[in-house]
Formats: C-alpha cells, sequence, structure tokens
C-alpha cells in the first residue's frame, strides 16, 4: 500500500499575506480557527471545496499551496 | 478550546454528574417491583440532566456569542461522526452483554433488563462525547 502525507504552505503563505491571522482565514474560508491549525500542522486534510477556497485567497492554484508526497511502499 | 469542544465537555460533565446521581441508587435499579420507583429516579435524572445542558449552553452562548452562532464545519462534523461510530459500537455490544448478564446471570425481569439498556446507552454516550473530546485535541 502507499502512503502519502498532504503537507501545505499555508502559514508561509498568510505572513506573506501582511500577517493575515488563522481567524482572518477561517472567516474568509468558512470553518473555525482551530480547523485552519489543524489544516496547517498537517493533522487535518481539508476538502477539495475547502482547499480551493485557500487557494483562492491567496490567489493561488491548489497544487501552489498544497503539495502531495508519497512515503514509499508498506 | 473551540466552542464545540467546550459544549462536548459540559455534556460529558452532564452525563457523568448524572450517572454519579444514578450509581448513588444504584441497588434500587435492580430491585423486584421496584419499577415505579425507578421510572421516577431516571425522570429527575433526565430533568437534571436537560436543566445542567441549558444552563450551561446558556453561560457558554453569553460568553462566546459569535463562536455560538457559527455553524458546525467540515472536520467538526467529521469528528462528530467518528466518535457516534465508536459511540454505536459501544452501545451495541454493551446492550447485548448487559441484557444477556440481567437475564442469565443476574436473572432479572424485564424491568432490569430495560434498566441495563438504559445503562448501555448512558456508557455509549459518555464514550461518544470523551471520543469527541478526543478528537478535538488531536485536531483531527
Amino acid at each position: 500500500m502507499v502512503s502519502t502525507t498532504l503537507t501545505n504552505s499555508i502559514r508561509r503563505l498568510r505572513f506573506e499575506q501582511h500577517e493575515m491571522t488563522q481567524q482572518e482565514l477561517a472567516e474568509r474560508i468558512g470553518v473555525t480557527r482551530q480547523t485552519v491549525n489543524a489544516i496547517e500542522a498537517g493533522k487535518y486534510s481539508p476538502s477539495l471545496e475547502i482547499a480551493f477556497r485557500i487557494a483562492e485567497v491567496f490567489g493561488l492554484r491548489v497544487d501552489e499551496v498544497f503539495a502531495h508526497h508519497h512515503r514509499g511502499r508498506k | 478550546m473551540s466552542f464545540r469542544e467546550k459544549t462536548a465537555w459540559v455534556t460529558l460533565c452532564a452525563i457523568l454528574l448524572v450517572s454519579v446521581m444514578l450509581s448513588v441508587h444504584a441497588s434500587q435499579l435492580y430491585e423486584p417491583h421496584s419499577g415505579l420507583r425507578v421510572l421516577r429516579l431516571l425522570h429527575i435524572c433526565v430533568v437534571a440532566f436537560i436543566l445542567i445542558e441549558l444552563i450551561a449552553y446558556l453561560v457558554l452562548r453569553v460568553r462566546y456569542p459569535k463562536d455560538a452562532r457559527t455553524p458546525k464545519d467540515e472536520r467538526e462534523q467529521l469528528i462528530d461522526l467518528k466518535a457516534l461510530r465508536i459511540a454505536a459500537y459501544v452501545y451495541f455490544a454493551g446492550s447485548l452483554v448487559a441484557v444477556f448478564a440481567t437475564i442469565h446471570i443476574a436473572l432479572g425481569g424485564p424491568g432490569a433488563v430495560a434498566t441495563s439498556v438504559v445503562l448501555a446507552f448512558v456508557v455509549a454516550e459518555i464514550v461518544n462525547y470523551t471520543a469527541r473530546i478526543v478528537y478535538y485535541r488531536l485536531g483531527s
């Protein structure tokens, strides 16, 4: 079975966007601050809809915000 | 701590408090011909639970009005479903064990069987809200 991880650059993008807070991003994409925190920390993989909303906020494509890594075979 | 996690803590504490109330009178639950007393006890416990929940929820709503108005997002809905799945297994297994034990080991009547199923439900709800809190703490 192939194991994969989803990483993201939301934290860096927030700081590049005039140090946008997690709360501000959460309000713009319609989730709670805790959910933004969980996504940033890689503890929760968002739905495609939320991923597109996040990318939209930063004016980027989804693959510029999220990256998919293979961790090898088990 | 998110608003949903706070409400999960409130519900868990309310259930535990009511469970303590029930366990103090546990001996009455399985006495023969105690149907009306058991019903009255369960009635008091349900009313106490609703009152605790209502008061605590109102306090939280007044203290965090913005969070209270925000609908559940997808992660919170997923946490609810994951916790509910675990609780459903506990309730199913707990009910079977409780009914079997009441009939075949304790030799209890229909009232005792009903009480055992209610107790299995209470345990499942404790598991439900504990699992929610654990998932909220883990962030997933």
